[in-house]
């Protein structure tokens, strides 16, 4: 970073380095009392006498003034530079820009240091390492080269008898880039024997034997006694099961006592809410008034319906198309009178899910299982599902029209991690088997004991059952 | 005695007790906590494409100012003139400088 040309000459030429960093280290800095004091008496803008709105002084003579008035100073008196109090930046009337050169930059850094927190967080400063971190960094000698090859973090798990169900599911998990980083650090305090903590560390000892969940498979059974026994399970029930145990496990640790159910508190603050929960918007307008009456309701999941659409008789082909019929308004019928309360009377309506807000981990569920009249039946229609997938327009704010408020940048954008396909004619009679993403770039399947190298292609081909998509750029809410 | 007085005594006293320092770190704290200061970021560069990049910095705070401004969040507005209220109520009560 050599600044411009102008800059290079003020700083050779007329001792620009001292200038900055007198005037750095007294008025952006302002270390002692007495630089705190002159601060003090000189922070306005000598046209306009505002203070606090991203004053500038001139480097060459005692001028102060906001961004607007320092510009017309330095023009008129052709002084070139000046700097601004917040920051320390530089700006070169010449050039019309700030400019950046690498010796300010290192009497600034060297500046800053002697500031208080509050100063060195405005500017950005990283904290101090603690001596007790760096001893730690010291003594491990370990280093592992993370490549195609290793394969950390991948581990088959044994069938205990029709449990790929299970298996499956604990793949997904486990490879759920968010909660595995979060079991990973010493967030969840529930002591040493926690069975989940253990059961993520499990997966990244390195070693490549199977695992064995025996003890997982007893929690499961214990906590939700409708899923016990050694017959094979739908592999979406066990897995809202997992994320009820989970999440009564988690919030009991976090308050000391259990939580209300998801359904009743929206959203607690355990990991399994903060990343699976989101919010579904159902609005059902009256067709008489056209009143809507709004109702929001937490989701972990999404179940998606394959039946041929009731308007049209056409089948879904993809997930979007899944998603815009789950989103899309629902006319219903003479037989299904909502109450209105503007009309007090029962009259036809359109209901409507949107999205309200997402979670950070979208589960999709495709209803690929029918019971009708006592019979198993499994629907095999193809549905195509995107690698990235983009939900703004299943959002609340796309398919209102009252965008009354500002548009927040927010990214919509989600990324496959995990599929679960059931493999066979019908819910008793098949497997499932996996597959998840894996460093970010691979894909293995893991079919119980076996995890073998796939090609992204094969599992976007795959006949899915759960899809599980990670949220791409993390925001805060 | 001009509103300038009333101001300046009014800037000193604040001055004097820290208020104004608290209160900005304050305001700086929660609007990165609730994200605006990222969505700035991402505003920043969705305008930038839109405008066909930004000349210089002047340009770019020019336009991107008024809707940072709108994306403040309510709660935070509330908050800051909840502490400027406690605050100035309580002036005298307050540790001075050292």
């Amino acid at each position: 970073m050599n600044g411009c040309s102008h800059l290079q000459h003020f700083i050779q030429e007329e001792e620009g380095l001292k200038t900055y960093e007198l005037l750095h280290g007294v008025f952006v800095i302002s270390g002692s009392d007495e630089r705190r004091q002159a601060k003090v008496l000189n922070a306005f803008c000598h046209v306009c006498d505002k203070t606090g709105i991203f004053l500038h002084v001139c480097m060459h003579c005692t001028f102060f003034a906001c961004s607007q008035h320092i510009r017309e100073h330095t023009k008129t008196r052709k002084h070139s530079f000046a700097m601004d109090i917040t920051y320390g930046q530089v700006h070169c009337s010449q050039c019309g820009d700030y400019v950046y050169e690498e010796q300010l930059d290192n009497i600034a850094r060297s500046n800053a240091l002697l500031g208080d927190d509050v100063k060195k967080s405005v500017l950005e400063l990283v904290w101090p390492r603690l001596h007790v971190e760096d001893k730690d960094w010291c003594n491990k000698t370990e280093k592992m080269v993370i490549d195609r090859t290793t394969h950390i973090g991948l581990r088959g798990l044994l069938n205990l008898g029709s449990t790929c169900f299970m298996n499956c599911v604990v793949q997904a998990l486990t490879h759920t880039p968010v909660l595995r980083d979060y079991f990973f650090t010493e967030h969840h305090q529930c002591g040493t024997k926690c069975l989940i903590t253990s059961l993520f560390r499990d997966f990244y000892t390195g070693e490549k034997t199977p695992l064995v969940l025996n003890e997982f498979l007893h929690l499961i059974w214990t906590q939700a006694r409708h899923l016990a026994g050694y017959e094979q399970q739908d592999a979406h029930e066990f897995f809202i099961a997992t994320l009820d145990v989970l999440h009564r496990h988690c919030s009991i640790t976090l308050s000391g006592q259990p939580s209300a159910s998801a359904n009743k508190v929206y959203r607690c603050s355990c990991i399994i809410d903060q990343v699976f929960t989101g919010s579904l918007q159902s609005d059902v307008v009256c067709q008489k008034c056209h009143g809507v009456s709004t109702t929001i309701d937490p989701m972990w999941d999404y179940s998606l319906d394959l039946t041929p659409c009731a308007t049209d008789g056409s089948l879904p082909t993809s997930l979007e198309d899944c998603l815009e019929r789950f989103t899309g308004a629902e006319i219903l019928g003479s037989n299904c009178k909502i109450f209105c309360e503007n009309c007090q009377s029962y009259q036809e309506s359109t209901k409507q899910f949107t999205m309200r807000t997402l979670p950070v981990v979208l589960c999709f569920h495709l209803k690929r299982f029918q019971h009708l009249n006592d019979l198993e039946k499994k629907v095999s229609t193809r549905i195509r599902f995107p690698e990235i997938l983009d939900m703004t327009p299943f959002m609340t704010n796309q398919k209102n029209d009252n965008v009354l408020h500002v548009q927040l940048p927010y990214d919509n954008k989600y990324i496959l991690y995990a599929v679960i396909n059931h493999v066979g004619t019908s819910i008793n009679a098949g497997h499932y088997i996996s597959h998840i993403r894996y460093q970010d770039r691979y894909w293995y399947k893991c079919d119980d004991l076996v995890v073998s190298e796939a090609g992204i292609e094969e599992v976007l081909q795959t006949e899915a059952y759960l899809l599980f998509y990670h949220k791409y750029c993390l925001e805060y809410r | 005695m001009s509103q300038k007085y009333y101001e300046d005594t009014v800037n000193s006293k604040l001055e004097n007790k820290h208020a104004v320092e608290r209160v900005s770190e304050l305001v700086r704290v929660r609007l990165v906590e609730c994200g605006w200061r990222d969505q700035v970021r991402l505003a920043c560069r969705k305008l930038s494409e839109e405008n066909d990049g930004f000349n210089n910095f002047d340009e770019l705070i020019a336009v991107v100012t008024p809707t940072a401004r709108a994306m403040v969040p309510d709660s935070v507005k509330r908050e800051l003139l909840h502490e400027l209220e406690l605050i100035l109520s309580n002036i005298d009560k307050l540790p001075s400088k050292k």
